[in-house]
């Protein structure tokens, strides 16, 4: 579970720069990193306040970029309907794209319910302190990495070595392959569309790949 | 209406919204019978959504655009991280090996340049 709370540090310390940045008090900044629990939300929300977009463009704008975590819900879907509703409600408010990747591995791999929702949620809870401490010590201390040591690279790197073992067999390259092209071409649209755009096309193409030899 | 208000609702209600979409399908399926082309569509997710992730991150410039030696250091650490991840599983040997790949050819780069 290390990585991704490495990987989650230079992350959290720019989300708290630019809490900072748009002048909130120490408690707005962890109120956003605290119960917005995502990144690109809060780091989208920061710059349309700074930007003094109205209050209505801001939520729509963060849900938008947040729908990806629809996807990563409906992935979990199957995994936690044996829980109670209460713990599917709490493990559902630690769903983030580091912890979905690293749980639903762990879902998969042992085939038991108990097991990939301990982990889920330990996973979880380390993940969210990570986040508050890294989000005030950006907030406090501004951004303590020097920038040309591109530590932010470390983000895709993690995910990126959740990525490869998700290449299992010909139909999910062909879905990985689908959304590669689509990410890049679509990059123009706005408010990150590209994003879930791309993932629902990947998905579309493994599916198709699938039935296609399946046949 | 004072700025830190402003904030305070932004925070509620982006909060409240980000929630509900991670809840969303977890709270709908536990109900319903999820229909069969989305039970076989969910294991293309982690595929189809890391890549949407990573692949902008490594080659699409962004901020480092006026830096064309950290763009091209930056494909070639995602290719060896690539390959790292394939044969070792690690996460860790995959991070590690990056970064230091990334430092690596930013200095070759520059020093050929």
């Amino acid at each position: 579970m290390t990585p991704p709370l490495i990987g989650l540090l230079p992350f959290g310390l720019v989300c708290g720069v630019a809490a900072q940045a748009l002048g909130a008090s120490v408690w707005g900044a962890l109120g956003m990193s605290a119960i917005i629990f995502s990144g690109a939300a809060q780091i989208v929300a920061a710059q349309l306040i700074t930007e003094e977009a109205p209050i209505a463009v801001i939520v729509l704008t963060c849900f938008v970029v947040g729908m990806r975590l629809m996807m990563y819900s409906a992935a979990m879907a199957p995994h936690l309907k044996p829980l109670p509703a209460r713990w599917r409600n709490v493990l559902a408010f630690v769903l983030t794209d580091q912890a979905f990747a690293a749980a639903i591995r762990r879902f998969r791999n042992s085939g038991d319910t108990r097991n990939g929702a301990s982990y889920f949620l330990g996973t979880g809870v380390l993940l969210w302190m990570t986040w508050q401490l890294s989000n005030l010590a950006g907030y406090w201390l501004g951004n303590v990495i020097p920038a040309a040591w591109s530590l932010d690279f470390v983000v895709p790197l993690c995910f990126l070595a959740l990525l490869v073992p998700a290449l299992e067999d010909g139909p999910t390259r062909i879905a990985a392959l689908a959304s590669a092209v689509a990410v890049i071409a679509l990059d123009a649209l706005p408010m990150r569309l590209s994003l879930v755009c791309a993932g629902l096309i990947g998905i579309a193409a493994g599916l198709l790949t699938e039935s296609r030899t399946a046949r | 209406m004072s700025a830190a208000l402003a904030l305070w609702i932004v925070i509620g209600a982006v909060g409240g919204l980000t929630y509900l979409s991670r809840l969303s399908f977890i709270a709908l399926f536990a109900r319903w019978e999820m229909p069969s082309f989305v039970a076989r569509a969910l294991r293309f997710v982690p595929a189809a959504m890391l890549t949407a992730i990573v692949v902008p991150a490594v080659a699409l410039r962004g901020t480092d655009a006026v830096d064309p030696a950290l763009a091209e250091a930056k494909l070639v650490a995602a290719f060896v991280a690539a390959l790292v991840a394939w044969r070792t599983r690690s996460p860790t040997a995959t991070m590690t090996l990056g970064m230091v790949t990334l430092w690596l050819a930013q200095w070759l780069l520059r020093g050929a340049a």
